[in-house]
């Protein structure tokens, strides 16, 4: 069962500010998609490997050095930059 | 009322490999911004992580160096938090199924500090705070460390600085790491709580954070194991939160207002497959490691007769026990070579850093020369001091020093000789010792030692000298 509660803690985790208005259309949305979660859960999977990676072990890499990108490259996709460094503003 | 104090440990480790953990940047410290970082350690979308081989050979190391058992399956986990100094908003690091687990530090007094895990995961990039705004570096990110959690054992300040020691050295001498506190490649959280005397449920604990060496631990938690204490007394209740500790006030305060309930939501990561380890795999780790230090001093004490404090000193360090080991082979008595070091090689070596590199000019091939001349009867104790003085000043041999002169004792009749021309060269000396001063006569003994150039038996000439006396 969904609380309201459960959805303040998600949105805040998600970093999301939540009106107190919308947390009951919220909880009702949540529920329903958790309770369609819960139709997978009690689908039959006995004997059924579903892990995407399964079967796979030990892809390792060697320890050795290639050449790092550009700092101008690193900082290319940044929203902001200063000093060659990622700049996070203060928030207003 | 009598409070105890409870102490575990959470302890990051840089591993020295050359790369980062899931890519193949360098670790190297330092470097301008941004500049050993690629797509996969900033955390760019559809680039796929690949785990470093040395990684996970390293925390093996680290976890048969205390006694740990090795997960043969073990794998990747994301631990989500969001702030900048993680560019994914998620940490790579193991959660349920770490590489080592149950095992545990041995205290000097025989006590074992167990060890709840070692899991391996990835540094996180470096923030510089200026004037609210957030500069962010991630050469650091991706760094490889790994976490070493202690059970709470710990139940002193003494405990808990050997503890904190203890894992220092035996990761230096296994080499997978430098752990520099003050440079950050060994960093320490420490959980405390306090609880009455003879109790034996643990109180709510806090957790300092921020310490960069063992003399700040000690003291931080000195200030909380008092502030605890002294919040019960008054009828307080403590509060479980995290702290830092001020090195400059010497004082611990929140570091945050309000502590928000950590909900990291663990999951696997699904870019990183099982690592599964075999026996053989295992053993083989086992057998790449050095004889470790503890085992080391247990070693010197039973076989070479050394006392416990200077197998304690020879094997602080990794190098100064080698150098001990191969200066000492082959020879009858290891323990000449011990005084040697622990005397007259380490009072050159004024700090502890000094101790570590230990760089000195005499090779153990040299010095285990002169303790062999020595052995074989040809020259004493105290020609071989003033010897080695003079090796470790240049870095030349014994034999550039002794001739063949200089070999062979004093007969009795020259020991005589030597002794009245000390006797009648020093009437003050031998009037002071006549008078009751004991250690008037190290000045006649100089004096003979001169004239022999070193050769002649100390014990025989004090016991000449005072005949000679009366």
């Amino acid at each position: 069962m969904i609380t309201k509660e459960d959805i303040e803690n998600i949105a805040l985790l998600s970093k999301l500010f939540v009106p107190e208005e919308e947390l009951d259309a919220l909880r009702e949305d949540m529920q329903g998609i958790i309770d369609f979660a819960d139709t997978i859960n009690n689908a039959d999977i006995e004997g059924v490997e579903f892990d995407n990676i399964a079967g796979l072990s030990n892809q390792f890499r060697e320890d050795v050095v290639v050449e790092s990108l550009s700092v101008e490259e690193i900082l290319k996709n940044a929203p902001d930059q200063a000093q060659d460094h990622f700049l996070v503003r203060k928030r207003a | 009322m009598k409070y105890e104090l409870v102490a575990g440990f959470e302890t990051h480790i840089e591993l020295a490999t050359k790369t980062k953990i899931f890519c193949s940047c360098t670790t190297e410290f330092g470097g301008d911004p941004n500049t050993h970082c690629c797509p996969v350690c900033i955390g760019l979308p559809g680039t796929l992580p690949k785990l470093n081989r040395k990684v996970v050979d390293y925390a093996i190391m680290a976890g048969l160096a205390t006694n740990c058992e090795i997960a043969r399956v073990s794998k990747m986990d994301r631990k989500n938090y969001c702030y900048p100094d993680l560019p994914k908003a998620y940490q790579i690091s193991q959660f349920d199924k770490p590489l080592c687990e149950h095992g545990y530090v041995e205290l000097s007094t025989g006590k074992k500090i167990r060890l709840a895990r070692i899991h391996i995961e990835e540094d996180a990039g470096k923030l510089i705070h200026k004037k609210g705004d957030t500069y962010v570096d991630y050469n650091r990110g991706g760094v490889p460390l790994i976490e070493i959690v202690s059970e709470p054992d710990i139940r002193s300040i003494d405990e808990a600085k050997e503890y904190v020691e203890k894992l220092q050295q035996v990761m230096r001498y296994i080499g997978i790491s430098d752990c520099k506190m003050q440079e950050g490649s060994m960093r320490c959280d420490v959980n405390i709580s306090v609880r009455p005397v003879g109790s034996d449920t643990f109180g709510t604990r806090t957790e300092i954070k921020n310490m960069n060496s063992i003399t700040n631990i000690a003291k931080a938690m000195e200030y909380e194991f008092e502030r605890q204490c002294d919040l019960l007394e008054s009828g307080g209740k403590v509060i479980q939160e995290t702290l830092r500790y001020d090195d400059a006030t010497g004082e611990t305060s929140s570091m945050r207002g309000k502590e928000d309930a950590h909900d990291y939501r663990y999951f696997r990561d699904p870019d990183l497959v099982t690592i599964l380890l075999t026996d053989e795999e295992i053993e083989a780790v086992k057998n790449s490691l050095p004889e470790l230090p503890t085992e080391k001093a247990k070693r010197y004490v039973e076989e070479f007769a050394i006392t416990d404090k200077d197998a304690q000193n020879l094997t602080k360090y990794r190098r100064i026990s080698e150098y001990f080991d191969k200066a000492s082979e082959g020879l009858k008595n290891p323990k000449t070579v011990a005084n040697f070091m622990i005397g007259q090689i380490f009072s050159r070596l004024a700090t502890e850093a000094d101790k570590e590199i230990f760089d000195i000019k005499t090779t153990p091939e040299q010095l285990r020369e002169l303790v062999k001349l020595i052995e074989d009867g040809k020259i004493k104790n105290n020609l071989a001091k003033t010897t080695l003085d003079k090796m470790l000043e240049s870095g030349k041999g014994a034999m550039d020093f002794i001739s063949e002169d200089d070999m062979g004792g004093v007969d009795e009749g020259a020991l005589t000789e030597f002794c009245k021309a000390a006797i009648e060269a020093n009437p003050n000396a031998v009037a002071d010792y006549k008078g009751g001063k004991e250690k008037a006569l190290m000045a006649l003994l100089g004096n003979v030692m001169k004239q022999s150039r070193g050769k002649a038996d100390a014990a025989q000439v004090t016991a000449k000298l005072k005949e000679l006396i009366g």
